[in-house]
């Protein structure tokens, strides 16, 4: 019988998805840090080591912990599947892929063989003790959703441009780079843009725009066909891209529709919403769905992604992924901390909105949003690069500032006696 | 005929209306929200008794599991009738934010509370609650909450 995720004491501690919440914006941080001290000429080519360093401190460093810290929380709520020994691999896959992405920053940028190959054990070690957990919970889901099936998908997808990303890094140890590298450089980055991070906010979006906005629902089309349509234009994609290459335009151009409708269908769906509160969560699903718009049509073009990449970077990942990400740690970690101090007994504490100062949210948002534009604009006037990184470490630290704010409650509160004695009902840490 | 699944779903989804509609008056009249939040509450209460009186209570009798997912739903009822005071409060005391902070709360402890009985335990309750569907629809809609 399938109670996973019914009750407080099913779901992971606070600590296991707390943790990658709060590590993420140092990463933010530092990538802003290195694009300031970078000329924007360097980031145009997405070779460059630079370019490689500052989107994977973006990518696994931001994009990566919050999406680990999301699904170690949302798989026993979403999808009733709990996680095997969920502290220990929250704890012990949160060590690997910090030291793994700290790793691989620094010894790219030193060019030092034996940092790059701690970063390799810590980056493989990390991600799939995660992947691991988390199939051995889908595995034993029952009530395949479309959601279940959209994050069964993405990490299928996460596991192989993990693997390929590992394959890739190696190369910079014997700095052998082989004629495939940038063939297996170039799936691996589409596979992690459309594959796991966009078909993962696909299937969440499912659930959560018509839940926490009481938007219409997606229609049934769109749930049951469209992850397996895109996951269907990725493989094709792949095949092309090796042996048809001169074709390779009709999958991407496949891929970038079903993208296109999904942002179209977000942004109609949110004009639809019943709730007529607009927060910065809903500005950020508004703004993904513009950028993930023009970042759709624009990925078709292989020319733009080959010598503009830091439009493309600061389109599709900044864009469409950071946004809906942030808007997500927004909603997701004041709720925790209620959710669990409640359940504890607490009942004198913070409503989720008391949690977070609204003006440093929508200044965070507002310098965010500046950023990307000055990234993009930076391609045509280079000038705009470095007020947009400072634009963008202050955003970071914004980020976090909110991050840490209830969590601090949560620290505060948790160390006072509880209202009510509810040790018979629960055993949340 | 619908199913218990099917029934307290579409239940689920008419809160859900008149918990958006309240909220859109708050940002205009007190008066007019305190009358939705009023019968949102009246709503949600008519909800909570449906399942803990009659499809619970039934569930627990026929498998016997009194100390399991029925009764964190409980508490997580419980939890949600606070909240929704504290929601009616703040509306006589004509406290905007604070109603939309506990609005905000109780609609995000509501959706994720829905949607683990509507993907885990509704399907189970079905499963083991079959042969009674029927009946239990019957008496869901002839209650008079208590």
């Amino acid at each position: 019988m399938e109670l996973n995720g019914l009750s407080i004491d099913q779901a992971p501690p606070i600590s296991a998805p707390v943790r990658f919440f709060i590590a993420a914006p140092i990463f933010g941080i530092i990538a802003g840090f290195l694009i300031f001290f970078t000329d924007s000429a360097t980031l145009m080519s997405r070779y460059s080591m630079e370019s490689i360093v500052v989107t994977h401190a973006m990518t696994i460093g931001f994009l990566g912990f919050i999406m680990l810290g999301a699904l170690t929380q949302m798989l026993p709520v979403l999808v009733g599947a709990k996680m095997p020994k969920v502290a220990f691999v929250s704890k012990y896959s949160f060590l690997l892929l910090f030291i793994g992405v700290f790793a691989m920053i620094w010894g790219m940028l030193e060019q030092n063989s034996i940092v790059i190959f701690i970063s390799l054990f810590g980056l493989g070690g990390g991600f799939f003790m995660m992947f691991g957990s988390m199939a051995i919970a889908l595995k034993g889901v029952n009530n395949f959703t479309p959601t279940v099936k959209a994050i069964s998908t993405s990490i299928v997808f996460a596991s192989l441009i993990v693997l390929m990303g590992l394959y890739l890094l190696a190369a910079y140890i014997s700095e052998d780079l082989k004629s495939s590298h940038i063939v297996i450089a170039n799936i691996h980055s589409v596979w992690a843009v459309f594959g796991f991070a966009g078909i993962l906010i696909i299937g969440v979006a499912f659930q959560v725009l018509p839940m926490f906005y009481v938007a219409p629902k997606f229609k049934s089309f769109c749930k049951k066909r469209v992850v397996w349509l895109i996951s269907i234009g990725l493989v094709l994609w792949f095949g092309l891209s090796i042996f048809k290459e001169e074709y390779s335009l009709f999958a991407k151009a496949w891929i970038a529709m079903f993208f296109w409708a999904f942002a179209t269908t977000v942004w109609l769906k949110l004009s639809a919403r019943r709730r007529p509160i607009s927060d910065v969560t809903v500005w950020y699903w508004r703004s993904a769905s513009i950028f993930l718009t023009f970042g759709s049509f624009l990925w078709i073009f292989d020319e733009y992604f080959k010598h503009e990449y830091i439009v493309m970077v600061a389109i599709l990942i900044g864009g469409f992924i950071m946004s809906i990400m942030i808007g997500m740690v927004y909603k997701v970690i004041p709720f925790l901390v209620w959710f669990h101090l409640n359940g504890m007994g607490y009942m004198s504490i913070p409503t989720m909105t008391e949690m977070v100062n609204k003006n440093l949210a929508k200044a965070q948002f507002v310098l965010f949003m500046l950023s990307l534009l000055g990234f993009i604009f930076s391609f045509y006037m280079p000038y705009l690069l470095q007020p947009s990184a400072v634009s963008f470490i202050i955003s970071m630290i914004l980020l976090e500032i909110n991050v840490l704010a209830p969590v601090l409650i949560y620290r505060k509160i948790s160390k006072t006696k509880p209202d009510f004695d509810m040790s018979s009902l629960t055993t949340t840490t | 005929m619908s199913t218990i699944k099917e029934f307290l779903t579409s239940d689920h989804s008419r809160c859900d209306e008149i918990f958006a509609s309240m909220e859109a008056a708050a940002n205009s009249s007190f008066e007019d929200a305190k009358v939705l939040c009023l019968e949102f509450i009246k709503a949600t209460e008519h909800h909570f008794q449906m399942e803990e009186r009659i499809v619970f209570a039934e569930f627990e009798k026929k498998t016997g599991m009194t100390q399991g997912p029925t009764q964190m739903m409980r508490h997580e009822h419980t939890q949600m009738r606070a909240l929704m005071q504290d929601m009616f409060k703040a509306l006589e005391s004509e406290n905007k934010d604070k109603f939309f902070g506990n609005s905000e709360t109780l609609m995000i402890l509501l959706q994720q509370h829905n949607m683990k009985e509507e993907q885990m335990l509704y399907p189970m309750i079905q499963q083991h609650l079959n042969a009674e569907s029927e009946h239990l629809l019957e008496m869901m809609n002839a209650m008079i909450v208590e």
